[in-house]
């Protein structure tokens, strides 16, 4: 039947989340990883795989369990699976992580620690492939936001499979030409694939669908620019076109990444442009403060692509790190933590008044936030990534810790928005909890 | 809604030895929705087939007069949009007329939803609202199907306004249905 339920697991997903971003952000101010370690150290792999993992691809997929079906108007396939595939992934982060612990001899060595990693994460991540790619499969022909999430999850999977392949190398157990082929020349592919194609190329299809359904834009302004759809494809194909070539001649393919960084500059050019169309033709002349708090991750997109340059003509570690920076905590975070500034009231509200709407009184969406509170903390966040990113690029170290110092800050003040919210700590106690109505718990919706 | 194909005649082009098929692909972008094309070449256009396939398009050639041949190309969507139709939506055809209408088209989500709802608590089992939204109302649809209300919906044929009926269910009829 067509419609969209509330997904049970979205916000337990979301919670985890946001855990691992906050450990991330302390990693970094205590220290933990590139800069204050060399580039490729198992301190800034364990800091990578919180941030990417933990807080990025647990986000996404919470997300996904959301708004695939209101992408596709169709409810969800095999939703069984999303809790074992969360329980997989976080176990299989943990493992991963005591993996890279004990290769930085900080805990003793278990050889078994990565390659179970790296198994409960490939099993988690292909249990949360199906639901998505089984709820797609059933609503096709595909609209072009759910292309984009199609590609998106098949760029998680090569990532994923890389990563497993990364993991029994490290770890010693399979002695093997192919995955040690893969683990001197792939790493790059791994990482590209997984930023750019899992994480930005799914946020840019659903933003497309989020954005015009949150500023009401009409259809003709939002229609989604099928080049961004096939120049990016045709990017993210050639990028994975090295694994192959990887495994056959056991060099990187240079000139298709090369390629494929020159066609990634054109595809944010081009999506850049749609979403200044649709803000511009939006109905809702309010802009609140999910879309305005997202123009700060549109402008890190937009700087990343300067930094892509910079990294082409200086090979540098610290390059390639603002550019990370840059593009994980401006980009991905700031969309992330800003959308969630909308999302995360509007599942309370539908969770907790939804069925009594009509019956009792009952609280806007609106009135679950304070958004002038919160606007001032986006604005410090994204000045504070600003900073850090300057930070990388000049090799300030100490300087850096301090800034992400305030760039946890900010995190914490928006997160505990949203706790406020899931709390319901905001709304008029009189409309609080109209007859009927269940107070939400925290981070476990109740299914409907 | 059957609208005229629109013709178009390449058979001049591929005579004075031109390309005809730029002048097609602009004619297929210039069709409204649901709209069909009628293509007179001097040939069986073989390959046309496959890239008017992939763009959503049934053909059918015939031979006409002097060797030319005709096709009709055909919209494969039907020209209706699709409806939805709760599960639990019994002969909507056989429903009673709306005996109250709201245009909500203005409304910023969630407040359609609001509304609807307010109103389905107003009315008796059995009677009918009708609506009109700017959006396919989809967290409202699970909403309704709950509280054991049948609906139909569709977009219009414009694509810019969602329609829903819906009538108001009873407990009872639920569990007998």
């Amino acid at each position: 039947m067509p419609g969209a339920a509330l997904s049970r697991w979205t916000m337990t997903y979301f919670a985890a989340a946001l855990l691992f971003l906050i450990l991330g952000e302390t990693m970094m101010v205590a220290g933990y990883g590139f800069p204050s370690a060399p580039l490729r150290a198992p301190e800034t792999l364990m800091l990578v795989h919180i941030v990417a993992i933990g807080w990025l691809t647990l986000l996404m997929l919470g997300a996904l369990l959301q708004f695939v079906p209101v992408l596709v108007g169709r409810s969800l396939r095999a939703q069984r699976l999303a809790l074992p595939a969360l329980l997989l992934i976080l176990v299989g982060l943990l493992c991963l992580e005591a993996g890279f612990a004990a290769l930085a001899g900080m805990v003793p060595l278990y050889t078994s620690d990565l390659a179970a990693g790296a198994a409960a994460l490939v099993l988690g991540v292909a249990m949360a492939v199906m639901i998505i790619g089984l709820t797609l499969w059933q609503a096709r022909p595909l609209t072009a936001p759910a292309r984009f999430v199609a590609i998106g999850i098949g760029c998680l999977v090569v990532t994923a499979m890389l990563g497993g392949a990364f993991a029994l190398e490290l770890s010693g157990i399979a002695e093997n030409e192919i995955f040690s082929r893969l683990d001197l020349n792939g790493l790059s592919i791994h990482a590209v694939l997984g930023l750019g194609g899992w994480m930005s190329f799914t946020a840019i299809g659903v933003s497309y669908r989020l954005l015009m359904m949150f500023m009401l834009s009409p259809d003709s302004a939002a229609r989604v620019d099928r080049a961004v759809l096939w120049i990016g494809a045709g990017a993210l194909m050639l990028v994975a076109a090295g694994v192959p070539f990887i495994i056959a001649f056991a060099a990187p393919l240079t000139a298709s990444l090369t390629i494929a960084g020159i066609l990634g500059v054109v595809v944010v050019g081009l999506y850049v442009s749609d979403v200044v169309r649709i803000y511009r033709k939006r109905v809702r002349k309010t802009v609140e403060l999910n879309s305005s708090a997202s123009v700060g991750a549109y402008g890190a997109l937009v700087a990343s692509a300067a930094l892509l340059a910079i990294v082409y003509f200086d090979h540098g570690d610290y390059a390639a790190a603002a550019l990370t920076y840059a593009f994980v905590f401006g980009w991905l975070t700031g969309l992330g933590l800003a959308q969630l500034y909308k999302i995360i009231p509007f599942l309370t509200w539908l969770e907790c008044y939804g069925p009594v709407l009509g019956k009792s009184p009952t609280p806007r969406v609106q009135d679950l936030v304070r958004e002038k509170g919160a606007s001032v903390w986006f604005v410090i966040y994204y000045a504070s990534v600003a900073a850090g990113t300057i930070c990388i690029l000049s090799a300030q170290a100490n300087l850096f810790r301090g800034t992400c110092l305030v760039q946890l800050l900010a995190t914490l003040v928006i997160v505990a928005q949203y706790v406020r919210a899931r709390c319901l700590a905001d709304v008029a106690p009189a409309l609080q909890l109209p007859h009927g109505a269940r107070r939400p718990n925290l981070f476990l919706s109740r299914s409907s | 809604m059957n609208q005229q194909s629109h013709e178009l005649d390449v058979r001049p082009i591929l005579r004075s030895g031109g390309e005809p098929f730029q002048a097609i692909m602009k004619a297929v972008a210039d069709l409204k929705p649901g709209q069909g094309l009628r293509l007179l070449a001097t040939f069986r256009p073989e390959p046309l087939f496959r890239v008017m396939e992939g763009r959503g398009f049934t053909s059918v050639a015939r031979e006409i007069d002097g060797g030319d041949w005709e096709v009709l190309f055909t919209p494969r969507v039907a020209a209706e949009p699709p409806v939805d139709v709760s599960t639990n939506a019994e002969m909507p055809q056989l429903w009673p007329d709306p005996d109250t209408s709201l245009d909500l088209t203005d409304l910023d989500p969630p407040e359609p939803m609001v509304r609807i709802l307010a109103a389905t608590e107003q009315m008796e089992p059995g009677r009918v609202l009708f609506a009109l939204l700017s959006r396919e109302p989809l967290f409202l649809f699970p909403e309704l199907t709950r509280r054991h209300h049948q609906w139909v919906g569709s977009f219009d044929d414009t694509g810019e306004a969602y329609r829903i009926l819906i009538r108001i269910g009873t407990r009872t009829e639920n569990n007998n249905g």
